[in-house]
């Protein structure tokens, strides 16, 4: 039961009858006895909630940055019509908007009300209560229920390094020689042979062929197929920090863009990136989540479907407070990929984690897979670095220098070990990772 | 947006209202009693249109004692058997004081529209308001035959029997007067002929002297400056609290509860929620830099200039590195010296640049490191 504001003002309307009266002294009560009377005959009347029958539909995923409308269908079998207001709670950051709806659903008829999910970040979101209030013809009291009315929307990564993808897949046909300027394909790997057009590099003339064929024929290359990627996020606490401006198509409306974004969700959009530059390239993607255990994973996904299965694993993915185990984490990727393929390890070029973590066991997975390590900068240190002028600045300016330093330090170890290293500042690692897997295809090395 | 817009627009509508409303009610009654502000209505010692101290000093000249008293205690002790009591305020009386002051001795007149006048003028009844105006006594009242017309009225009253009446107006006389216990008590329903503007009318300061100075002492009851404070002195913090409870109408504690009452079922309004409270699992809010700033405010408070020098020296000479052609592991020493030969600067202030000893004060901190970002820009443009 619930009394609306009616009841307050009827009772301080009262108030001015009992201040004229004669007999104040009686009407205090009978003022009393007249409102309970009321409010009991408003409850009475009011239409039932208990019976009430709530069905949803709509969509059931949604990318972070865009709106998802869920209907929710109220059923009322009583005899009665349920007017009042209705509410369609979900988590806060599911941005459920309106918070609070007007209802009116004649007896025995159903009416749909739409919610629009704006969520402000990844993950599941979930409905939490449908709570309806129901109000008496006199609009005195009110009955109110609660009801549990279960959905899920899972909001994906919102994949915004896409933009990038069509200036990458143009560099993969170049590679392919496919492309339209006549140039060589630039892979490895023998791919036919076929007659010689004038702008062709006569260094790839088959001469031998030429000889049999009584015509000038070239040999084209292509670059290799079929080879694997494992793409490894780190979970752990480094990814938690926040970095950069969060992306304006995904802050909450009047959010604080400025508290960044974590490096979690910038390396995913990395990651997104070379999956589906990888999968037109012909390569198998597999992927791995990791800190102290497997947090999510794909593998073998086809092509078509790699996309849509890894914004799927990726989405209920959160930063876990604990230091990544790399030595766990080194023996599930030895355990899933048995034969050569590139390992990409998403993390931090923390130089005190890296040390103690990933740097004794790497030569076990530098030996036998060719690796990369992309790292997300911070574009508040470089701009610490530059600060001059005053004492503070200077003393923040050497702090960054230190940090700076260390991560070219491991930069540099982790070259003598081998291993490709992309360190760059949030908005440009998604493209600098393509671009060093683009190199490493056209160079032949995965 | 448009219903949060007029949601807010409706609030203003609101809030304008409630400011007009409360303005109006603050300055209505000004309004209304401007006209009347200024001098304390027949007090004998006022001496604005509305006071009487123009008849006070009158009945001082005819040889009249007139007491100015302001509590009922006062009243009563300075009461007599010789002594008139003059009562023209009894607003802020109540009925216990109204009946010790009818008990006291002496004399009684009662003139105005005066309270408790059951109390105070038993026997009297009043017959209804009648206009004030100049009128015949049209009695053998001694006092008012002789003075004539006079300004009264106000209110009609009929006597007990043996009362004398005078001034007719409507179905009962504006004065009356009777004699009970020994005490001659005298009834008017208007007192404005004592006051400054009205005595030198018609007959009204004869009348006024023949009333007032029937006794060589008169007590006149004034309002006092704080009726909060009026009640018998004697009476002590029960005067207070009645004075308090008196000025309210009865209505007005029971208009109190009803609005209690509403208060109540407005927070039981406001208080019940749609729905449970809805918790949620965030994620940690920790910016990545921020080991950083507090590294760098450590080296602050610690005023640790030769770890922020060293870190300083180290990354301008890992830039001037690749820079001058050098392997990454080239000490510093090797590093100066080369920027010196290729900028064609002195290799001595070049060498105390990168691999001198550390600045002797914050000062030279910051020239230190705009110092190498010169070297830097040297190298660079070289």
């Amino acid at each position: 039961m619930a009394l609306t504001g009616r009841a307050g003002l009827l009772a301080a309307l009262a108030a001015i009858v009992v201040l004229l009266a004669p007999e104040p002294g009686l009407v205090v009560p009978a003022a009393a006895l007249v409102l309970a009377t009321l409010m009991a005959a408003d409850l009475l009347l009011a239409g039932a909630v208990r019976g009430l029958r709530f069905q949803r539909d709509g969509e059931r995923r949604v990318r972070l940055g865009q709106s998802a409308a869920i209907g929710l269908v109220v059923d009322n079998p009583g005899p009665r019509r349920v007017r009042g207001v209705l509410r369609d709670a979900w988590q806060p950051s599911a941005g459920a908007a309106p918070r609070r709806v007007p209802l009116d659903v004649p007896a025995r008829e159903r009416r749909r009300l739409v919610t629009t999910l704006t969520p402000t970040r990844r993950g599941d979101r979930e409905a939490v209560a449908v709570t309806v209030r129901s109000v008496g013809p006199l609009g005195l009291a009110a009955r109110q229920r609660t009801f549990h009315v279960p959905w899920t929307v899972r909001v994906l990564p919102p994949f915004l390094s896409r933009r990038h993808l069509p200036a990458r897949l143009a560099r993969l046909r170049e590679l392919d020689g496919r492309h339209p300027a006549l140039v060589r394909g630039q892979g490895t790997e023998f791919d036919s042979l076929r007659e010689y057009v004038v702008g062709d590099d006569v260094r790839s003339i088959d001469w031998r062929a030429s000889a049999r064929r009584s015509d000038v024929v070239v040999r084209t290359w292509r670059p290799e197929r079929d080879r694997r990627v494992l793409i490894v996020l780190d979970t752990g606490r480094t990814s938690a920090g926040r970095v950069g401006v969060a992306p304006v198509s995904v802050a909450p409306v009047g959010g604080d863009r400025s508290s960044g974004w974590p490096r979690l969700d910038w390396s995913m959009d990395a990651a997104l990136l070379l999956a589906a530059l990888a999968a037109r390239a012909g390569d198998r993607v597999d992927f791995l989540a990791y800190d102290r255990a497997v947090r999510a994973q794909v593998s073998g996904a086809s092509r078509t479907e790699l996309l849509s299965s890894l914004v799927d694993a990726m989405a209920p993915i959160e930063a876990e407070l604990v230091e990544a185990d790399a030595a766990g984490m080194v023996a599930a990727v030895l355990s899933r990929a048995r034969r050569r393929c590139l390992v990409v390890l998403l993390t931090d070029l923390n130089a005190a984690a890296m040390e103690e973590g990933l740097l004794p066991v790497l030569p076990s997975l530098s030996s036998r897979h060719m690796v990369v390590v992309a790292s997300v900068a911070d574009p508040r240190v470089a701009g610490m670095a530059a600060g001059r002028g005053t004492a503070e600045a200077v003393y923040d300016a050497a702090a960054a220098e230190r940090l700076r330093g260390e991560r070219r330090e491991i930069t540099a170890v982790l070259r003598r070990h081998g291993v490709e290293v992309v360190d760059a500042l949030p908005e440009d690692v998604a493209p600098a990772l393509a671009d060093a897997y683009l190199a490493l295809k056209a160079t032949g090395r995965l | 947006m448009t219903a949060t817009t007029s949601g807010r627009a409706r609030q203003t509508a609101w809030v304008t209202l409630l400011v007009v409303l409360v303005l109006v009610t603050a300055v209505l009654p000004l309004l209304l009693t401007g006209g009347q502000s200024g001098g304390r209505t027949l007090d004998p010692a006022d001496t604005s249109l509305n006071g009487s101290g123009a008849l006070a000093r009158l009945l001082e000249a005819h040889g009249v004692e007139v007491v100015r008293v302001e509590t009922p205690g006062a009243a009563v002790a300075a009461a007599g058997p010789q002594t008139l009591l003059l009562v023209t305020e009894a607003s802020f009386l109540n009925r216990d004081a109204a009946r010790r002051i009818a008990e006291a001795p002496g004399d009684r007149l009662v003139a105005g529209s005066v309270p408790h006048l059951d109390v105070l003028a038993s026997g009297v009844r009043r017959q209804g308001p009648v206009r004030a105006r100049s009128r015949a006594p049209e009695c053998a009242l001694r006092e008012a035959a002789r003075a004539g017309d006079a300004f009264t009225g106000g209110m009609s009253f009929a006597g007990p029997p043996g009362a004398t009446g005078c001034y007719p107006a409507g179905d009962g006389h504006a004065l009356v007067r009777y004699t009970a216990d020994g005490h001659t008590v005298t009834v008017l329903g208007d007192a404005s002929f004592m006051t400054n503007l009205r005595l030198a009318e018609d007959g009204n300061a004869a009348l006024a002297l023949n009333l007032a100075g029937a006794q060589p002492k008169l007590v006149w009851l004034a309002e006092p400056d704080d009726p909060g404070e009026a009640g018998d002195p004697g009476a002590g913090a029960e005067g207070q609290a009645r004075s308090l409870g008196d000025l309210m109408p009865g209505g007005v504690r029971w208009a109190v509860l009803q609005l209690a009452v509403a208060v109540a079922l407005a927070a039981l309004w406001r208080g019940r929620r749609l729905g449970p409270v809805v918790v949620e699992r965030l994620p940690v809010v920790v910016r990545a830099a921020e080991t950083v700033e507090g590294r760098g405010r450590l080296y602050r408070s610690r005023r640790a200039r030769d770890r922020a020098a060293l870190a300083l020296r180290a990354a301008a000479a890992d830039r001037l590195a690749p820079r001058l052609g050098l392997p990454r592991t080239a000490t510093a020493e090797e590093v100066a010296v080369a920027a010196a030969a290729r900028a064609g600067l002195d290799p001595e202030p070049v060498l105390a640049l990168l691999c001198g000893p550390p600045p002797g004060d914050d000062t030279a901190l910051v020239a230190l490191a705009a110092h190498l970002d010169t070297l830097e820009r040297q190298v660079r443009d070289s």
